[in-house]
């Protein structure tokens, strides 16, 4: 690669500074996540694994819990059940997703790139949302095939589009801790639930609400309650990522 | 039945609960006061013992 | 080490007489409770373990600010020693509010907003523990405590705030008074004495235990130091 070929993925320093800051941000996160997309288009290890695993946890649930037709259609039994099933996955998607930068390197490659740190942060939890998100739509259907449950509304997929950004925002701030730590194998799990508990527990309840069929003024809060989660945990784990980074 | 002692006449005795709530209020200060003692007195041990080689070395 | 100093020495010994008044208020000043009878009197320092537990994790996210902020150890030290003193009052809260609770709710635990948000604070400060002790690297370990207690800080009220939604049973003592509560009660004035006396003991209890951390925490860190030192 030749020098100039390089320069063009920098960040103008000229012209409009405003202007040219905030589209080198947006190249800069592009860039991340159009390489996390690109990687997972030629290995798809991530996203078979997530899958799978999903697959194996609605299994267990269907013993476990001895899912017999009446009460696996119970709204707050589905909506308990998925959630389960996409902090599961969603754990595995983040803690593999941050290992491979970590151990291939990539993370001290991105870090020693001449962009802004919050870009990075903010490409890894686009790519890692939108694995999550993929997993989910693929989920829904099978859950709605296996257990003959219609899931297809837009209240619901609302509720999990903000419920996964959430998780997503807090998860991957933690995961890029705990790949850095010797028990990383079985740190992220107890670093993220406790703390992502408000997110789970507002995002079933607004699931538990729009499969129930119920009326918009009980949903409401929740729903808002999910979008102030978003905001509060993204724009913190944004201000604090930098640390995590920093060598 | 469910709260039935709401029904009862003056106060119902529960005296063995406030036994075994205070006693683990004041076991658990206790046996944390001790840790800190303890690692208190380990670690005036290593420091002395580091500084013992320290003295040695010059 | 530096000698331990005066104030500090002042301080044991105030807090030593404070927790036996407070003790003896609890059992023979504050009169007995008209309905629950003896298990009320753990109310005082339950609450107080509670107030205890919130001090250390209060003071563990300040402390974590201000170490990604200046950078200096001493502040890791500092928000490590609020967490562990957090997680030994917060302990205290829970087993002591379940102990009163069997015979008042009839059964051990409910998953009430405040149970739920006190356990998941006893559940995020020991992973903040489990996170330190997977890394070696120092300044590593204290920036990524220092971020995990901001976070988790934040998560509290939080989930404080989602449960609370439900329909609590857990009395409110101080403040507004939802009379359908089961087991709450007035406060006679001997009783707010009393519990307000207890406060103040823990209070206390938290200063004197804190700088008696630090120090400690201080001491470790000098031996790592020294260790380091010597190993070249």
């Amino acid at each position: 690669m030749t020098i100039e070929s390089e320069s063009s993925y920098l960040p103008e320093e000229q012209g409009t500074p405003a202007a040219s800051k905030v589209a080198g941000f947006l190249r800069a996160m592009g860039a991340v996540v159009w390489k996390d997309l690109s990687a997972e288009l030629r290995s798809r290890e991530l996203l078979s694994a997530m899958l799978i695993f999903a697959l194996l946890v609605i299994l267990i649930f269907n013993f476990a819990l001895d899912l017999d037709p009446a009460t696996r259609r119970e709204p707050t039994i589905t909506a308990g059940v998925l959630w389960v099933i996409f902090v599961f996955a969603g754990t595995l998607g983040l803690n593999r997703s941050m290992a491979i930068e970590k151990d291939r390197g990539c993370l001290d490659g991105l870090l020693l790139a001449p962009v802004d740190r919050s870009a990075i942060y903010f490409g890894k939890a686009l790519g890692n949302l939108v694995f999550m998100l993929m997993v989910e739509f693929i989920v829904l259907p099978i859950y709605s095939l296996l257990y003959n449950v219609n899931l297809f509304n837009p209240g619901l997929l609302l509720v999990i589009l903000l419920g996964s950004i959430g998780y997503v925002a807090v998860g991957t701030l933690l995961a890029t801790m705990a790949v850095q730590a010797r028990t990383r194998d079985i740190l992220l799990p107890i670093l993220l639930f406790p703390v992502v508990l408000p997110v789970i527990l507002a995002a079933v309840k607004a699931s538990t609400g729009f499969l129930d069929g119920s009326e918009m003024d009980v949903i409401r809060p929740w729903i808002n309650l999910l979008i102030a989660y978003d905001i509060i945990f993204s724009a913190v784990a944004f201000m604090v990522f930098d640390y995590v980074v920093e060598e | 039945m469910l709260f039935s002692f709401f029904l009862q006449e003056g106060p119902a005795n529960t005296t063995n609960y406030m036994i075994a709530g205070y006693a683990v209020i004041f076991g658990v200060m206790l046996i944390y006061l001790i840790s800190l003692l303890v690692r208190q007195r380990n670690l005036q041990k290593d420091l002395e013992v580091l500084e013992e080689i320290q003295g040695e070395e010059q | 080490m530096d000698s331990k100093p005066r104030l500090l020495t002042i301080i044991d010994i105030v807090t030593v007489v404070l927790l036996l008044i407070a003790t003896y208020m609890v059992f023979f000043y504050a009169p007995q409770e008209a309905v629950m009878g003896d298990v009320q009197r753990v109310f005082y320092f339950h609450v107080a373990a509670g107030w205890v537990g919130m001090l250390g994790f209060i003071g563990a996210a300040v402390a974590g600010i201000i170490y990604l902020i200046k950078k200096d150890r001493k502040w890791d030290i500092v928000g490590l020693a609020a967490v562990e003193i957090g997680i030994v009052f917060i302990f205290i809260n829970i087993v002591t509010g379940s102990i009163w609770a069997r015979p008042i709710w009839n059964t051990w635990w409910t998953w009430d907003p405040r149970l739920t948000t006190a356990t998941v604070m006893l559940l995020i400060y020991f992973a903040y523990l489990m996170l330190r002790q997977g890394i070696e690297d120092p300044d590593r370990r204290a920036r990524f405590a220092a971020v995990y207690a901001i976070v988790g800080s934040l998560s509290v009220p939080l989930t404080y705030f989602s449960a609370r939604i439900f329909r609590t049973i857990h009395p409110i003592v101080i403040g507004s008074g939802d009379p359908n509560a089961t087991g709450s009660f007035d406060m006679t004035p001997m009783m707010l004495q009393t519990f307000m006396f207890g406060l103040l003991t823990f209070t206390f209890i938290f200063i004197d235990l804190f700088w008696h951390r630090i120090r400690l925490g201080r001491k470790a860190d000098q031996i790592e130091q020294l260790r380091l030192k010597t190993m070249e």
